[in-house]
C-alpha cells in the first residue's frame, strides 16, 4: 500500500513538474503543430513539416501568404509577439536558448529582426550561414542590408526583404497654403537642412498648423546619423552629439507649440494624419505610410471617408537617414533549410514578387532591378502621394545608407530615451530626473553596461 | 472471533489523516519551499544574460543588496521608493474598500433588514473581480488617454479646453490606480467579511436587541470584536496584495512607472530584471528584500490589531 502511494504521490509530483517546464517553453503557437511524426520509412523528403517563424507583427506575414507558395504537405505556423519594450527580443531568445531541446515541429526555422538588434542574432552561434544554405546570388541586394546581416567574419545569416531609405513625407495642402507650393523639389529646398526645417516650423506655426505630430517624430533622423555608437567598448553609455542636438530641438519643437508630446506611435500622432490632421510632416521609409499611417491610408478610413490619400507628398528632408528594415534570419537548428533558403531566395531574387511588393503593396524592395525598373518608369506612381514616383527617391537615398554604430542595446536606448525624455517635455520631471530615469531602466534591462552616475 | 476483535481495535486511522494533507506539503515544499530557498541562494550571485550570452552565476556575497540599496545621487533608494508608491496607493484603495465593504457585510447579514435582491447585489460587486486586471486596465487607460471618451465628454461640454493627459500626472495616475483596486477588490472582502460575521452567534445579536442597544452599539461591540480574526486575516492579504502591486500599474503606464516612477511598484521593478535579462542576481535580492518587509508588516498589522480587542 505505502509503496504504491508512494509511487502514486511522485507520479503526480513528476507530471506536474513536467507540465510546468513543457508550459513556460513552449511559445504561444497561432496553430496546432504537427501531432505525430511520420515514420521515416515513408520516401518523402526528410524535412520538417512545419515552418516556424517568429515575427513581431504582420506585415511579413501578409505579404508571404500573398506571393509565397509553400511547398506541400509543410504548414507554416507563426509565432508573433509585440516589439514594444523588448518583448519580442525576449521571447525570441527563450525560443533560441530552447532551440536543442525543442522537438522539430516546435524549432524555429526563421525570425525577423530589425536593426536595432539584428547585431545581437547576427553574432551569435543561434543563426547559420545562408550561403552554405543555397542562397548565393547577392548580386541586386543593396549592400548595407547585406552587411546587416552578416556576423563579424562577413558570413551572411539572412536576407532583408525590404530597403529603407526613408524621407520626409509631407502633406500637399499644408505645403501649398504655407509654402506656396506642393512640388516635392521647391519643398525639399525649403526644408534642405535643419535651420531652413526650423523657419518652415515657424510659418507653418504661425498659419495654426503642427509641424510634426510628435516630439519623436524625427528622432531616428538625428539617431541614424550619429557618430558614434549607444555603447562604447567598454560598455559605456554615451549621448551622441546628433542625440543632443534631437533633444535640443525637440524641446525647442514642443515649447513652442510646433508639435504634440504623444509618441510615434500613439493614436494622437497618427490621428495627426487623418483628413482634418493637422501635421505638416512625418518622417519614414516605405512602409512607414504603407503600414503606419493607418488614419491617413487605412482601409476603415477610406471607407469612412476620413482619410487623406493623395494629399502627401515626399522628399528626402533635411538628413538623409534609414529607419528599420525587416531581416529574415535562419535558425540554426532548422530541420527545413531547403525552404528556408527558397523563402529568402523569392523575397530577394524573384522579379515576379519583388514587382508585386512595389506595385499592390507600395513597398520599396532588396532589388535593385526590380526598383530601377519602377523608379524610371513615369507612368508609376503612388497614389497615396497624389500619383508621385516615391520609388525614384528611395532609390537615390538607397545609395546612401551606411550601416553603422550598432549595438546590440539600441532597442533599449532608443525607446528608452524617447520615454524618458517624454516625461521632461510634459512638464512632469526635471531633465537631470529625465536622464536619470533613463539610465536606471537601462541599467535594469542591460546589468552588462555602465551609465553615468545617476 | 476474540481475536478478529482485538486486531480491528488497534486499527489506526490517523494514518489516513497523513495521507490526506500529504499532497499539500508536498506541493508546499516543491512549489514554495523551494523555489524560496533557490531565490535566497541565487540572490548571493551574478547570473544574468547579455544578449544571448550568460554571464556567471559567479559569486559575488552581499553586493548584489548593496546595489539595491545604495542611494543614487540624490540620495533616493530606488527599491523604498517604489515600495513607499505601491504602500501609498494601497492605502487611498484599502481604506475606502474596508469600510464599504464592512457597511454592506453588515447590511448584508442584519436578520432585522433581511434585504431584498441580495443574490445579484452580491454578484454585481463580486463581478470586477472576475474580470481580468489587465483587462480591466486597458479599459480604464483607453477610457482615460488623451483621445478617450472621458477627455472628448469633459472638452465636448465644456469644462476644459483641451485634453488633459491624466495619466502624465503623480496624483491621477495614482488616483486611478487605487480607484481600480478598490472596485476590483471590495467586493471579494465583503464576502468574506460576511462569512466571518456569519459565524458570530445569533443569540448575542438577539441579546443585545433585548437589552435595547442600537445599530452602533451593536456594531461595535459586537460585531467589530467577534470579527477581528477575519478582518485581520483579511487586512494582511490585502496588504500583502498591495505590497506585490503589480498588474493595474503595468497596463496603466505600460510598464514605465510614469510620472517620475513615482507609479512604479517593487514588483514592476523585478519584472524589468527578469524580463529581458533574466537577472536571477538582483531579481533574487529584491524578492529576499521584499519577503523581509512583507513579514515584518504582517506581523505589526497582527499584534496592534489582535492585541487591541484581546480583552
Amino acid at each position: 500500500m505505502k509503496k504504491f502511494l508512494c509511487a502514486l504521490l511522485a507520479l503526480i509530483m513528476v507530471l506536474s513538474l513536467a507540465a510546468c517546464g513543457s508550459g513556460s517553453n513552449e511559445p504561444a503557437s497561432t496553430a496546432e503543430p504537427a501531432s505525430t511524426a511520420e515514420p521515416a520509412s515513408t520516401e518523402e523528403s526528410s524535412e520538417g513539416k512545419v515552418f516556424h517563424i517568429y515575427a513581431w507583427n504582420e506585415e511579413f506575414k501578409g505579404f508571404f501568404e500573398k506571393y509565397y507558395t509553400v511547398p506541400e504537405g509543410i504548414e507554416v505556423v507563426w509565432t508573433i509577439v509585440p516589439n514594444e519594450g523588448t518583448q519580442y527580443q525576449d521571447a525570441l531568445d527563450l525560443a533560441l536558448l530552447n532551440q536543442e531541446s525543442a522537438s522539430d515541429d516546435d524549432k524555429v526555422d526563421m525570425f525577423l529582426a530589425e536593426a536595432d538588434y539584428i547585431l545581437k542574432y547576427t553574432n551569435s552561434e543561434y543563426t547559420q550561414d545562408i550561403k552554405a544554405l543555397g542562397v548565393t546570388n547577392f548580386s541586386n541586394t543593396y549592400k548595407y542590408t547585406v552587411e546587416a546581416a552578416s556576423d563579424a567574419n562577413g558570413v551572411v545569416k539572412g536576407v532583408s526583404f525590404q530597403c529603407c531609405p526613408a524621407g520626409m513625407i509631407y502633406r500637399r495642402s499644408i505645403a501649398l497654403d504655407v509654402l506656396g507650393t506642393d512640388d516635392p523639389a521647391e519643398v525639399q529646398a525649403a526644408v534642405a537642412d535643419w535651420a531652413k526645417y526650423n523657419e518652415v516650423a515657424e510659418k507653418v506655426h504661425a498659419k495654426g498648423y503642427l509641424m510634426t505630430a510628435s516630439y519623436a517624430e524625427y528622432y531616428r533622423v538625428f539617431s541614424n546619423n550619429t557618430s558614434s555608437p549607444w555603447v562604447d567598448a567598454s560598455g559605456n553609455v554615451q549621448i551622441d552629439p546628433a542625440i543632443q542636438a534631437w533633444m535640443d530641438q525637440a524641446e525647442k519643437f514642443v515649447n513652442n507649440g510646433y508639435t504634440l508630446t504623444s509618441g510615434v506611435w500613439d493614436a494622437e500622432t497618427t490621428e495627426q494624419a487623418a483628413k482634418d490632421g493637422k501635421a505638416f510632416c512625418f518622417f519614414g521609409p516605405a512602409w512607414y505610410y504603407n503600414f503606419c499611417m493607418g488614419p491617413a491610408f487605412g482601409e476603415d478610413a477610406v471607407k469612412a471617408g476620413t482619410d487623406s490619400v493623395g494629399d502627401w507628398g515626399l522628399c528626402e528632408g533635411p538628413q538623409a537617414f534609414f529607419w528599420g528594415g525587416t531581416w529574415l534570419l535562419a535558425a540554426t537548428g532548422s530541420d527545413n533549410p531547403t525552404m528556408l533558403a527558397d523563402v529568402m531566395d523569392t523575397f530577394i531574387n524573384d522579379e515576379e514578387v519583388c514587382t508585386n511588393l512595389i506595385k499592390n503593396e507600395a513597398q520599396f524592395t532588396n532589388n535593385q532591378a526590380v526598383n530601377n525598373k519602377f523608379a524610371a518608369d513615369p507612368e508609376f506612381g503612388n497614389p497615396y502621394l497624389g500619383g508621385q514616383n516615391d520609388t525614384a527617391i528611395f532609390a537615390e537615398g538607397a545609395k546612401n545608407i551606411k550601416f553603422q554604430n550598432q549595438t546590440i542595446y539600441d532597442q533599449g536606448c532608443n525607446e528608452g530615451l524617447q520615454n524618458a525624455f517624454a516625461e521632461y517635455l510634459k512638464g512632469a520631471v526635471s531633465k537631470d530626473e529625465a536622464m536619470s530615469n533613463f539610465y536606471k531602466a537601462l541599467k535594469e534591462k542591460y546589468p552588462a553596461i555602465t551609465v553615468p552616475e545617476a | 472471533m476474540k481475536k478478529a476483535i482485538k486486531h480491528r481495535k488497534s486499527v489506526s486511522y490517523t494514518k489516513w489523516a497523513y495521507i490526506f494533507i500529504a499532497p499539500f506539503f508536498i506541493s508546499y515544499t516543491v512549489f514554495t519551499l523551494v523555489p524560496q530557498f533557490l531565490t535566497i541562494y541565487n540572490s548571493f550571485f551574478e547570473n544574468y544574460r547579455n544578449g544571448l550570452q550568460q554571464i556567471g552565476p559567479n559569486f559575488v556575497g552581499l553586493q548584489n543588496y548593496v546595489q539595491l540599496l545604495t542611494p543614487d545621487k540624490t540620495g533616493t533608494v530606488d527599491f523604498l521608493k517604489y515600495f513607499g508608491n505601491a504602500m501609498a496607493m494601497w492605502i487611498v484603495g484599502a481604506v475606502p474598500q474596508f469600510i464599504i465593504a464592512l457597511l454592506l457585510a453588515v447590511l448584508f447579514t442584519s436578520a432585522r433588514l433581511n434585504l431584498k435582491g441580495q443574490g445579484i447585489a452580491k454578484t454585481i460587486i463580486y463581478m470586477p473581480n472576475l474580470i481580468m486586471a489587465s483587462a480591466f486596465s486597458m479599459l480604464i487607460f483607453a477610457l482615460f488617454s488623451n483621445v478617450g471618451p472621458i477627455n472628448k465628454l469633459l472638452v465636448a461640454s465644456g469644462v476644459i479646453d483641451q485634453a488633459f493627459d491624466f495619466l502624465s500626472f503623480k496624483i491621477p495616475v495614482r488616483t486611478i490606480i487605487a480607484f481600480m483596486n478598490f472596485i476590483m477588490w471590495f467586493g471579494n472582502t465583503t464576502i468574506v467579511l460576511m462569512a466571518g460575521i456569519m459565524g458570530i452567534d445569533q443569540s448575542l445579536f438577539e441579546s443585545a436587541n433585548m437589552d435595547g442597544a442600537n445599530a452602533i452599539h451593536v456594531f461595535f461591540d459586537i460585531t467589530l470584536p467577534l470579527l477581528m480574526p477575519i478582518l485581520t486575516y483579511a487586512m494582511i492579504t490585502s496588504l500583502i496584495g498591495g505590497i506585490q502591486m503589480f498588474d493595474v500599474p503595468q497596463v496603466i503606464t505600460n510598464g514605465k512607472g510614469t510620472p517620475n516612477m513615482t507609479s512604479q511598484t517593487v514588483i514592476m521593478m523585478l519584472n524589468n530584471y527578469l524580463s529581458t535579462s533574466k537577472n536571477y542576481g538582483m531579481a533574487g535580492a529584491l524578492s529576499v528584500m521584499l519577503f523581509i518587509i512583507t513579514g515584518i508588516l504582517s506581523f505589526l498589522v497582527f499584534r496592534t490589531l489582535s492585541k487591541q480587542y484581546k480583552k
